[in-house]
């Protein structure tokens, strides 16, 4: 099927970006006033922040670790730093940028621990690009069951497949500009790099991303 | 233009966010090169595909027990936050009674010591004269002998600047008293000195 045809059909189908809350008609409680409320103690109010900002956390590190475990406990993990780093986060910063912030280092302490636990071992979900030498085989080359053949034919298992190949900085940036639809600036907070490295690590991923899908497209 | 420039405008035209001065240096840079335009389109279509495939939120499994497992951790962490400041408040409470407390303790120790350190037997108490009265004090030290026969005082000032020791009980020293005969130190002396010496004084 054609990619266009693809995508325009699943804007029509489920629109992105649905939060758990949403339709709930309840007249939600912003976020700011959640804060100053979890800043004064309130554990209620924090659970209502958690719960609305849970699947977008659990997300982005899912899709940046690609473990569905350790993206559980790293969420926690995320939320707990959230709750003692609560006291000092003051209300003219960006929450979300702020909560991201949060999540980037947790997972990137995550990696670098799994990389030095891992010294030696193969691990293929460590391995960026850089570290594969030019001209080897990065997959098996046997044949896939059916099965799973078809199901990776499906267009997001090759973006997933494709973003897998992308190096941690890479993925994130991606992620954070189409998929949590952060503006520049933010995703440079957020990654604590100045706003040229995110241009840069923008257009390689988009780049990379576009030539690994084209590949897929041309198999097909 | 350099790298970093272009790399910005291409981000930036697939985000539709080019400035008017933007687009004019894109518009060149696509008159230049007539490819580019096609690539850029194309990772407008990746970037879309990524944006409608991949969800910006998924509920975490089991949601509940997400809330309730963190809740746990959240009150574990407030219990043992309390639990510190207590501590902290209760050693910041004695804060204003450590500085006497220290100085207390310097006097006792002072006064211990010194106790530990007295003999039970040999020497005197001093006597200080206090306006014609001798007054026995601690606080002056004590002189020992080897020899019972000898007693010992010490006396001082009301204000302890000046002090004597007197020591009762000696023999007193005769007149003919040779101190160069009597010395240790003559046994080691030459004989040609002691001769010399005795010529001397006679």
């Amino acid at each position: 099927m054609n990619l266009l045809k693809r995508i325009t059909s699943r804007h029509l189908m489920s629109p992105a970006g649905d939060s758990p809350d949403a339709g709930a008609g309840e007249p939600e409680v912003p976020d700011h006033q959640l804060i100053k409320s979890c800043q004064g103690g309130d554990t209620r109010a924090f659970e209502t922040l958690v719960t609305r900002h849970r699947g977008k956390v659990y997300a982005m590190v899912q899709n940046m670790i690609k473990n569905e475990a350790d993206a559980w406990d790293l969420s926690q993990v995320v939320f707990l730093k959230v709750w003692k780093a609560l006291p000092k986060f003051e209300a003219r910063a960006k929450f979300s940028t702020w909560l991201y912030r949060i999540t980037h280092n947790v997972v990137y302490d995550w990696l670098r621990k799994r990389k030095i636990d891992s010294a030696g071992e193969l691990d293929d979900g460590l391995l960026s690009e850089g570290d594969i030498a030019a001209g080897s085989r990065t997959s098996p080359s046997k044949v896939a069951r059916p099965d799973i053949a078809l199901e990776n034919s499906e267009l997001g298992d090759r973006i997933n497949a494709a973003l897998a190949t992308l190096n941690a900085e890479h993925r994130e940036t991606i992620l954070l500009r189409e998929v949590q639809g952060f503006d520049y600036k933010e995703i440079a907070k957020v990654m604590d790099c100045s706003l040229g490295t995110v241009m840069s690590r923008l257009y390689y991923a988009r780049k990379k991303l576009q030539t690994l899908l084209s590949d897929e497209k041309g198999k097909d | 233009m350099k790298k970093e420039k272009t790399e910005e405008l291409f981000v930036k035209w697939v985000d539709d966010q080019l400035s008017p001065e933007e687009q004019v240096q894109m518009d060149a840079l696509l008159a230049e090169e007539p490819s580019l335009e096609a690539e850029l389109y194309q990772c407008r279509n990746a970037a879309d595909a990524m944006r409608a495939e991949i969800p910006a939120s998924v509920e975490p499994p089991y949601g509940d027990f997400f809330n309730s497992q963190l809740m746990r951790k959240v009150d574990h962490e407030i219990a043992s936050h309390s639990r510190a400041k207590k501590a902290e408040r209760w050693w910041q409470s004695f804060q204003w009674a450590w500085a006497p407390a220290g100085a207390l303790a310097l006097v006792l120790a002072f006064f211990a010591g010194h106790r530990v350190a007295k003999p039970a037997s040999s020497g005197e108490f001093a006597a200080v004269p206090v306006t014609g009265q001798l007054q026995l004090i601690d606080e002056l030290p004590t002189v020992y002998f080897n020899d019972d026969q000898l007693k010992a005082r010490v006396i001082a000032g009301a204000d302890g600047e000046v002090s004597a020791i007197v020591v009762d009980g000696l023999t007193a020293i005769r007149d003919d008293f040779d101190i160069v005969t009597v010395s240790t130190k003559e046994e080691k002396l030459p004989d040609s000195y002691t001769r010399a010496e005795a010529t001397r004084f006679r």
